[in-house]
């Protein structure tokens, strides 16, 4: 693997895990390139998801380090990575199911000012009601731009599955972060959708988001993809455009070794 | 009649509060709660050994500063939010579902085990007692005038704590409890400290069960534990369930609704001579047998919890891209 | 030292009651998931089936069948009118454990109206205490010990011999696996309920004679402490709960000696509170539960 040329978003270095003797995670390594959209691939169980659980703070590695806007990020808890500017989604939509769609994109940003008790009982200032009303419109943008205006007011829970991960993604573009990890967001939804999904991606990219998805939907990842990791048994095995990896052996080894023990 | 209706009122009032307390911690944070009574209790005793006098043998407890009630009633309030934040602290770092419920369980046993079987702190099983007619001296009320006014302040404070309460429900505070509710992974992963959150949620419900309980032995006068008695807990909760958790006007539905049912029932069913209990248990039967109806055919209560509805956007002219 | 041995031949006897309760309980959850805060009510409902058979045959055997019979159809009835009709309707566990919460309230006053709320006595002589190796204990303590070791066994031979006990391993561990391999997860959790309540409803009749008096209520604080050992040998794990029974009983008759009798469901709850905070899967399982892992 040669050294990057590009800045990278995320740095992860000798990323570790184990759950009772077995290794989910050893030594991955890898970088993330900004602007751009990486793919995490690689057969079941690889440790795609538990590298995401890692990186994000939902686990705490057991050795190993992840770096982001020059900050190390490993045992700090999700919601303060989150703050910082790294978003992650779930293998199933994760939607607040009793809240609306709009209330559900309104809220994916955080406003610690806001958000405070006292201010709860006292009300906004003039200056935060402003900035609520901004938010609210830029909401109902938003929603307009992935085609669930309609839906706004609808119980988010009643979504379909692909209604939901377009939610999911609305609030992505609500929150902002500079990096988003997708946790496979192909996963039961309709492939039509794909293209749509797509389209976002690259919204994402074009307003400043770095974005990794984990796919096996290996058409999906040829399409977004500009960088592509392979993980097989904890750790990355290769790296490179989508195209250098149909024809790398290790991958394919890897994959044919999946079918072998189904 | 009207005394009947007064006390009625006060007592609804009251009763009110707690609702809205519990409705916090278990309407919008969503967490079956069974410690909350335990802090309308701390609530009562509080205020009592603060502004009863200093105790005489053979009664034991605490304290016994004889403050202003209004003193009181802060600092029982303060008590209070500091009990549930032990609690909380414990509780609401790992634990979720009914394993919470069953150590917010443990809590409140303990709090009652110790509230009637260690005598120094409260007089244990016999209670304290002894606040007649806080404040009604500053007005030189006589005894019937005080139960009018008393009830004038409970209705007054309820509809403070149900004001608190409407702008709490609609604000980004009273949401991110609810994103809590409905996603906590979610709720994490766009920054909401849950643990702090759901913290701040407890202890403001704890604290308006203090204040609850502080109004509460106004009422009675006294408080041991004999008031804390299951039946009352247990319309406390279906009061919340039957009206709509995380709805506030459901809750106030609700109460209004147990308070009914609680006294209506007696009404219907036969005396019983040399039995009195038998009337009381079959109200508690009929009581239970509504909270388990509710939680079958209407788990969501009767008043649903509002969400925010986006009026329709106004049409602009063509500036939009198509 | 003899002092201590003494306090562990009493707590054996604690932990022989608290053990086939625990094991009831444990058989409930293992097989619909709920909590069933009900549980208690078996028990009292056993104490006063034989309270009222040993008053009109004065025998203490007819006594305990009747106690066992009565908590196992009571228990079964739990099952069929509450718990099983929640669990299909699709509850949450919370909500089903709200509404045995509810069911065990009703049990309670449903009692009050038969029997008052008065304390019961039971007239059973337990004998004279004799000297068991170092332990004091009476002929009925010796029977509890010896009842409760005898049922755990059969117990055991249920559920790894039987072929009802494979099916209920099945149903605790995957109830959609089981019933898509053809077992009727329904019936399966009706007839442990009625098992657990067998083994519940003897419970009951043991703690009274143990106690020597009951009301209404009596079950239910057994059953604060009777969730203490389940949750502390692990949810929905037989034998894990037999060992945390043995533990917490031992810890409560100890315990006993220092603060008085009184204390001893706070002291409960304060180590069922260490157990689920420490380890919330019980003390004998590997995982720990965090709110995300």
């Amino acid at each position: 693997m040669s050294a990057p040329s590009f800045t990278p978003a995320l740095e992860v270095r000798g990323l570790t895990k184990h759950f009772g003797g077995v290794f989910a995670v050893e030594d991955c390594s890898f970088v993330a390139p900004m602007g751009q959209v990486t793919g995490l691939i690689g057969p079941n169980g690889a440790g795609k998801s538990t590298a995401i659980d890692l990186i994000s703070g939902f686990k705490l590695p057991d050795s190993g380090t992840v770096l982001f806007k020059g900050r190390a990020l490993e045992g700090l808890p999700p919601h303060v990575i989150a703050r910082f500017g790294l978003i992650r989604t779930f293998q199933a939509p994760r939607e607040w199911p009793g809240l609306t769609v709009l209330e559900n994109v309104v809220m994916a940003n955080w406003d610690g000012r806001r958000e405070g008790f006292l201010r709860g009982l006292a009300g906004l200032g003039r200056a935060q009601r402003a900035k609520a009303a901004e938010e609210l419109a830029w909401a109902r943008e938003i929603l307009e731009e992935f085609g669930l205006t309609k839906l706004r007011n609808e119980r988010a829970g009643n979504l379909s599955g692909g209604q939901k991960r377009l939610v999911e993604f609305a609030r992505i573009r609500m929150a902002q972060p500079e990096l988003v990890i997708l946790d496979e967001p192909m996963g039961g939804v309709n492939p039509v959708l794909g293209e749509r999904m797509a389209l976002a991606i690259e919204a994402f990219i074009a307003s400043g988001t770095s974005v990794i998805v984990v796919e096996h939907n290996l058409p999906f990842i040829e399409r977004v993809t500009q960088h592509v990791i392979v993980m097989a048994q904890g750790t990355v095995i290769a790296e490179g455009p989508f195209e250098s990896l149909r024809s790398n052996q290790d991958v394919i080894d890897a994959y044919l070794g999946e079918l072998v023990h189904q | 009649m009207s005394a009947y209706i007064v006390s009625i009122l006060t007592e609804g009032a009251i009763f009110g509060i707690m609702a809205l307390g519990l409705n916090v911690i278990w309407g919008w944070s969503g967490d079956f709660d069974l410690a909350y009574y335990g802090y309308i209790a701390v609530g009562a005793y509080m205020t009592l050994v603060l502004t009863i006098g200093p105790p005489i043998a053979p009664a034991h407890y605490i304290l016994g500063l004889q403050l202003p009630y209004p003193a009181a009633v802060v600092l029982a309030v303060v008590s209070s939010m500091a009990v549930g934040l032990v609690v909380g602290l414990i509780a609401l770092r790992h634990l979720r579902g009914i394993y919470f419920s069953i150590v917010t369980l443990g809590a409140v046993y303990v709090m009652y085990v110790f509230a009637g079987q260690y005598v120094p702190l409260f007089d244990g099983y016999n209670g304290l007692s002894g606040l007649f007619d806080p404040m009604g001296d500053w007005f030189g009320l006589d005894y019937l005038s005080y139960q009018w006014f008393l009830m004038a302040l409970c209705l007054v404070m309820f509809g403070l704590v149900l004001l608190f309460m409407w702008r709490l429900s609609g604000s980004r505070f009273g949401m991110a409890l609810r994103t809590l509710r409905e996603d906590e992974r979610a709720a994490a992963a766009f920054g909401r400290d849950i643990y702090r959150l759901k913290l701040k949620g407890y202890v403001l419900g704890a604290g308006v069960g203090g204040f609850a309980g502080a109004l509460f032995v106004a009422y009675l006068s006294a408080f041991n534990p004999s008031a804390w008695s299951p039946v009352e807990i247990i319309v406390l909760y279906s009061a919340v369930l039957v009206g709509g958790r995380g709805n506030i006007w459901g809750v106030v539905l609700g109460v209004f609704i147990m308070g009914i049912v609680v006294q209506e029932s007696t009404r219907f069913l036969p005396e019983v001579p040399g039995h009195p209990q038998i009337v009381l248990a079959l109200r508690g039967v009929i009581i239970g047998l509504v909270l388990v109806l509710f939680l079958r055919f209407r788990p969501q209560g009767l008043l649903p919890e509002r969400r925010y509805v986006d009026p329709a956007p106004k049409l602009e002219p063509a500036t939009r891209t198509a | 030292m003899n002092e201590a041995l003494l306090t562990l031949g009493f707590a054996l006897v604690t932990a022989s009651i608290l053990a086939l309760s625990a094991v009831a309980f444990t058989l409930e959850y293992a097989v619909t998931n709920v909590a069933n805060v009900s549980h208690g009510e078996i028990l009292t409902i056993g104490a006063y089936a034989a309270y009222l058979v040993h008053q009109r045959t004065g025998s203490a055997i007819a006594a305990a069948i009747a106690a066992a019979l009565a908590g196992g159809f009571a228990a079964l009835l739990m099952h069929s009118a509450v718990i099983g009709p929640f669990i299909r309707f699709g509850a949450t566990p919370t909500i089903v454990f709200i509404a045995t919460l509810g069911l065990s309230f009703m049990i309670q006053n449903t009692l009050v109206i038969f029997f008052g709320a008065a304390n019961v006595a039971y007239t059973l002589d337990p004998g004279a205490p004799q000297h068991i190796g170092p332990f004091l204990l009476t002929p009925l303590d010796l029977q509890i010990i010896a009842s409760a070791i005898a049922i755990t066994f059969v117990l055991y031979l249920v559920i790894s011999r039987t072929r009802f006990g494979k099916a209920l391993r099945a149903v605790s561990q995957n109830r959609e696996l089981a019933r898509v391999t053809g077992i009727n997860a329904t019936r399966v959790a009706a007839a442990t309920f009625f098992l657990a309540g067998l083994i519940a409803g003897y419970a009951g009749f043991i703690l009274a004679e143990s106690v020597g008096s009951f009301n209404p209520y009596f079950g239910f604080s057994f059953f604060l402490i009777t969730l203490t050992a389940a949750v502390a040998g692990g949810l929905g794990r037989a034998f894990g709960t037999m060992v945390g029974a043995v533990l917490v009983g031992i810890i409560l008759e100890f315990a006993g000696g220092y603060v008085s009798a009184s204390y001893n469901l706070a002291f409960a709850f304060a180590i069922l509170a260490i157990v689920i905070l420490v380890r919330p899967r019980g003390l004998f399982t590997n995982a720990r539960r965090t709110v995300f892992e």
